[in-house]
């Protein structure tokens, strides 16, 4: 064999490669490209900033609605459908996208724990979910005068953190348990309404205080109710704190869901 | 003299284990869609050093075999070693040791090839630098390309940098499913030399193909496999050898039997989707 073909033979096959890679630059490579992905899909992260943005500039323009809801209860709203917009159009999405191109058999067929692959797609949709909640406090700021001290700022940005672990295992339930893009495409725009719906409604008994409390106790409504409490944490009481439980409690049920039954290969 | 501790006398047991132990053995393996047994039954060794094909008709249970033994698919039962190492009780140790090109390809297009490469590196636990990247994308004639992004490939650009990723961490065991379909006779040629080379430096190698030529170009040894099960294996001549009197051969030859006439004498003339 000459150097030249065995060069593009490769080096000879590793005797034992008795060691498994280590957990750390697995999960490091996986982020780095899964970040990178994310910025190459720049126009899909600006209309997940954009689209809260323009919402909330829209409230703050119009005095009817100004005069409807306190800032906090419209930030908080606007909170919530950027957060769901991100977790269901776009992890959801994204991710079923990725299957169906075989992305994950792919990854599958390598030592990286499957824990670390669905992990690091995970971590970057919370940190999109972050930086469109930092743009909405930054725009709120300017438009809504919300003003935040030091400890309601942190404790806001710790329940987006709660609040994108419910919406993002909202988006992993759908994705683990429909198997087509087309399927999930449609089912994608019937769940956005009832989850982003249900938030608003539990801040009004438009509908009647039943519809009310169903609101109030969905993912959306929880998430406001934390928010809300977050932006002021004098009112924080047992209502964010049933809310936070609650939270831990759909978190866990959507992941399993997603994770447990989740489809690697496409249909 | 040198005394002998336990430690080493460990790593020769272990070394001779290794020498003795095939690359892949797969046992008695049956795996089911639903009430659907695609795969019954098969059992097959691949040497140390050795090309071995996979041949069948489309659903006779090819690429279900290849995904059992990848850990894509568990099986209802039978035993998969790789190495030594058994992949159900050890699957990421078992997927340490062998490199996969799959039938699609799957990669995210929105990444370089470099990205990938150096992804893929760092998942089998291979550090690799750009430069490094480069290098390696040099050896199958992708330098130029590093960084272009996986989308703008073409189909034989594909295939090259899935073989690339198959053998990034110098796996003992390469599977390759249908590694060239698809491809003109130029890029198919090519990436057979490939495959030739791997067992050159010392890997094995299982590959599934519909291929007549391809199974006599490059296998050692080739098993047929219909319904589920496999038909025969052998090398491609002896294969011929062996069936040549077949009166379900002798009936479809035009002439001398080729190993065409053995896969569709032993398979049947039915079309299969």
């Amino acid at each position: 064999m000459t150097e030249a073909s065995a060069r593009a033979a490769g080096p000879r096959p590793a005797e034992a490669r008795s060691s498994l890679p280590a957990l750390g630059p697995t999960l490091a490579a996986l982020l780095e490209v899964d970040f990178s992905v994310q910025l190459r899909n720049y126009r899909s992260l600006l209309l997940s900033l954009v689209l809260p943005v323009v919402v909330l500039v829209a409230f703050s323009a119009n005095k009817r609605a100004a005069a409807l809801a306190d800032p906090r209860v419209r930030v908080s709203l606007v909170m919530i459908l950027g957060m769901a917009t991100i977790a269901i159009f776009g992890y959801a999405l994204n991710t079923a996208t990725d299957r169906e191109a075989g992305v994950f058999q792919r990854l599958r067929v390598t030592p990286a724990p499957t824990w670390a692959i669905m992990m690091s797609r995970l971590v970057v949709q919370v940190a999109v979910i972050l930086l469109m909640a930092i743009v909405v406090l930054v725009v709120a700021r300017i438009f809504q005068n919300v003003t935040l001290d030091a400890l309601a700022y942190g404790l806001t940005l710790a329940v987006v953190i709660a609040g994108a672990a419910v919406f993002l295992g909202v988006g992993q339930a759908l994705v683990g348990l429909v198997g087509s893009v087309d399927t999930l495409n449609a089912v994608t725009r019937l769940v956005f309404i009832p989850l982003f719906g249900l938030g608003v409604l539990g801040r009004t008994d438009i509908l009647g205080s039943t519809v009310q409390d169903v609101g109030r106790w969905s993912p959306g409504g929880i998430v406001v109710t934390l928010l809300m409490a977050a932006m002021e944490p004098a009112t924080w009481g047992s209502d964010a704190w049933w809310s936070l439980l609650a939270c831990v409690g759909y978190t866990a049920v959507f992941v399993f869901l997603g994770i447990r039954w989740f489809q690697w290969g496409a249909h | 003299m040198r005394w002998i501790t336990c430690n080493s006398l460990d790593g020769v047991w272990n070394s001779l284990e290794q020498v003795n132990t095939a690359p892949l053995e797969v046992r008695d393996l049956r795996v089911s869609y639903g009430p659907t047994r695609a795969v019954d039954g098969v059992s097959l060794e691949v040497r140390a050093g050795e090309i071995f094909g996979l041949l069948g008709p489309n659903g006779a249970g090819k690429t279900t075999t290849l995904s059992a033994i990848e850990g894509l698919l568990e099986p209802d039962s039978g035993s998969v070693t790789i190495g030594g190492i058994d992949r159900r009780a050890s699957p990421r140790a078992a997927k340490a040791r062998i490199g996969v090109q799959l039938q699609s390809t799957g990669f995210q297009s929105a990444l370089t090839i470099a990205q990938i490469t150096r992804l893929y590196a760092a998942l089998y636990g291979v550090a690799m630098s750009r430069q490094g990247a480069r290098d390696v994308l040099r050896s199958m004639g992708l330098e130029d390309e590093a960084s272009k992004r996986y989308g703008q490939f073409s189909g034989g650009q594909q295939k090259r940098l899935s073989l690339l990723i198959a053998t990034i961490h110098d796996p003992p065991l390469v599977l390759l499913d249908e590694p060239t379909a698809g491809l003109d006779p130029q890029a198919r040629r090519q990436l057979w030399n490939r495959i030739e080379k791997m067992r050159e430096s010392g890997r094995s190698v299982l590959l599934t193909t519909h291929s007549m030529e391809e199974a006599q170009a490059v296998c050692d040894r080739v098993a047929i496999i219909d319904h589920g099960k496999i038909v025969t294996v052998d090398t491609p001549a002896g294969l011929i050898e062996k069936h040549k009197d077949d009166p379900r051969v002798t009936s479809i030859a035009h002439g001398q039997v080729t190993l065409d006439d053995v896969f569709i004498g032993l398979t049947g003339e039915d079309v299969r989707d």
